[in-house]
């Protein structure tokens, strides 16, 4: 359970977000949509307690990411909108150096690296140094990554972008199985068909503001526009927001 | 559980040792100083060496026209040869065998013109480009010495003093010693052989902060569960272990070569136990922490790695500095040396080379100043990773 109250932050002049609140419930998937430069990226980070907020609350299970940071990231699965891997490192490197920064034992890590690789289909890849990988390949390990050390919150940025048609169904499948574990999973995305068939819940910011909180069928029916797409162009004011 | 840093140390050090191509350029350039060192010094050993333990040879063509200045060579320990005549060419070809100084030819009318008291012609073929101005000096003065001898004489026959040749009379002196030319060699050769801690370093510590920067990594790694110094200690220890190794396999190879080679010939002296060079590498080791620390911290502030490497190749020519300062100012040693550090390294083997027994102070006032500069600059590391403003900008 994510709770973001009245969340602000400004940097010199620029107000990057000038007042967030929703609620982000375990075992739903909340969309959170935005034109780029809403302040998606800076929410996350302030989730996460790498920047810290002028003003208001958030618990995160109850816990504010700012006065114990390392326990909030223990429960949080971040993928940001870079994939970080390293080249020199296999996979299996690369998740053992992360699940053991998550403070996980050895024994459990071999079982749960294949785990989360049997999830996402990339035994094939598990033995191979990241040098040469696909952007697929690159975002299933980034993924394994975010998922390796059981975490109950989920902040995921474009999870599908560069996945062909066959990891996106495996994306989908391992989202739908954290949702029925409980997990609470907020994901940045710019796909709309994503939004309707895999969301229940869609947090539109725009300008660093909340515009509105919801499901798609809600926020069609608050607008009277019966596409998601329109309904989030008139919610965000202009088109403009879009392009920018 | 392992500790965190221990985790990003044991990573970047799997990652480091990977990188096969700067690995070899590391030990190549660690391995090349030593050798090349030896080699020079060895060279000169041999050159100083060389005059005393076999004569000048001399080739004269024509030798049997001129007797006495074959045994005024031959008084000066130069030994004559007579290759038979010879063309341009071939004395060319001869001097370029580098096994004569410098060839005489005398005319065919030699015998002819020194009866007659005409200027009896000798001709004296050189290479200026071969490297034994020494020799061709003795050769100079011995044709000098023959010509006076010869006027002498016949001025002696007319009736006239031979001192009226000679109105003045030049002698040298040369105060140079072996000794001091050396002093100065040393003081050189010490100034780099410390340089391995601040380049064997480099690769890694630019790696793992400004490349992982680049690569857009650095911003998944701060939202683990590690606090900012963790990570910095972790990818400070890996870059300076490797520094630590660089620098203790150049000196103990340094080491090796010095001691085996006979320095006292030129005036050098190298008086270390293998005892003493352990000593030396474990107050230097604090130095290694220091340029690692140094090297993270203004390589994390670079947005590239690039931007990394340019940066601290600058900086790595700063710790010469003092050394070279010194050794230009010819400043005595003195107490304040041993807390600066790199030149505390210089000045603490520099003394020991000389065989003065410098007691404990200067060991650990060398161990100390750099050690507190590193903390000071992982202190540093630390206090910006934590800062907003390097979380915005990776």
């Amino acid at each position: 359970m994510i709770e973001v109250h009245e969340v602000r932050k400004q940097f010199g002049a620029v107000q990057a977000l000038g007042g967030v609140s929703f609620s982000a419930r375990d075992g739903q998937i909340t969309a959170l949509l935005g034109p780029n430069g809403a302040g998606k990226t800076t929410l996350l980070r302030t989730l996460v307690g790498l920047l810290r907020r002028d003003h208001g609350t958030i618990a995160i299970d109850g816990v504010d990411p700012e006065q114990d940071p390392l326990a909030v990231r223990r429960n949080i699965g971040f993928l940001t909108d870079q994939f970080g891997l390293y080249e020199r490192l296999s996979t299996r490197e690369f998740l053992t150096y992360f699940g053991e920064l998550n403070g996980m034992a050895a024994p459990d890590l071999r079982r749960r690296i294949d785990e989360v690789s049997a999830l996402l289909g990339m035994d094939d890849i598990l033995e191979r140094r990241a040098k040469g990988f696909s952007q697929g390949q690159r975002i299933k390990v980034a993924l394994a990554r975010t998922l390796l050390h059981r975490p109950r919150h989920l902040l995921l940025d474009e999870p599908s972008r560069g996945l062909d048609v066959m990891s996106t169904r495996a994306l989908r499948h391992a989202l739908t199985a954290l949702r029925a574990d409980g997990c609470c999973v907020i994901m940045a995305t710019h796909v709309m068909q994503e939004v309707t068939q895999l969301c229940d819940d869609v947090i539109v910011i725009a300008k660093g503001h909340t515009v509105a909180q919801g499901s798609p069928e809600e926020l069609c029916r608050r607008t009277g526009i019966a596409n998601l797409e329109d309904a989030f162009v008139s919610l965000v004011g202009t088109e403009e927001g879009i392009a920018a | 559980m392992k500790p965190k840093f221990l985790v990003v140390y044991l990573k970047e050090l799997r990652e480091t040792l990977r990188d096969k191509r700067t690995l070899a350029l590391l030990s190549l350039f660690t391995l090349m100083y030593p050798a090349m060192l030896g080699y020079m010094l060895n060279h000169q050993i041999k050159r100083a060496t060389k005059p005393e333990r076999d004569g000048v040879e001399i080739a004269v063509i024509g030798a049997g026209q001129a007797p006495t200045l074959v045994s005024q060579f031959k008084q000066r320990s130069i030994t004559v040869k007579d290759p038979g005549a010879l063309d341009e060419a071939g004395i060319t070809a001869l001097l370029q065998a580098h096994t004569y100084p410098a060839v005489l030819r005398l005319s065919d009318k030699f015998g002819e013109n020194y009866a007659a008291m005409r200027p009896a012609r000798i001709e004296l073929w050189y290479d200026s480009a071969d490297d034994n101005s020494k020799q061709r000096r003795d050769i100079d003065d011995v044709l000098d010495a023959y010509g006076s001898n010869v006027a002498s004489a016949r001025l002696l026959a007319h009736g006239v003093s031979p001192a009226t040749l000679a109105p003045i009379q030049v002698q040298r002196f040369d105060t140079g010693t072996n000794a001091s030319r050396s002093a100065v060699l040393i003081g050189g050769i010490l100034g780099v052989l410390f340089l391995p801690a601040f380049i064997c370093c480099m690769p890694t510590a630019v790696d793992s902060t400004a490349g992982e920067r680049e690569r857009r990594s650095m911003e998944v790694l701060m939202a683990q569960p590690i606090r900012p110094w963790e990570l910095v200690i972790g990818k400070w220890l890996t870059a300076a272990s490797l520094a630590i190794a660089g620098v203790t396999l150049e000196l103990a190879l340094a080491h090796a070569i010095l001691s085996w080679l006979p320095l006292e010939e030129i005036g050098m002296s190298w008086s270390l136990g293998w005892a003493d060079l352990a000593l030396v590498c474990l107050v230097t080791i604090p130095l290694c922490l220091f340029a690692a620390g140094l090297q993270v911290a203004l390589a994390m502030n670079a947005k590239s790695f690039k931007e990394a490497q340019s940066i601290l190749s600058i900086v790595m020519l700063v710790p010469l500095l003092p050394g070279v300062v010194v050794s230009m100012m010819e400043l005595k040693t003195a107490g304040w040396m041993y807390m600066v550090p790199m030149l505390s390294n210089q000045t603490l083997l520099r003394e020991m080379a000389k065989g003065i027994d410098v007691g404990a102070l200067p060991f650990a006032m060398t161990f100390a100043c750099s050690a507190l500069a590193a903390l000071l600059a992982v202190g540093f590391a630390s206090w910006r990773m934590k800062s907003e403003r390097y979380v915005l900008s990776v």
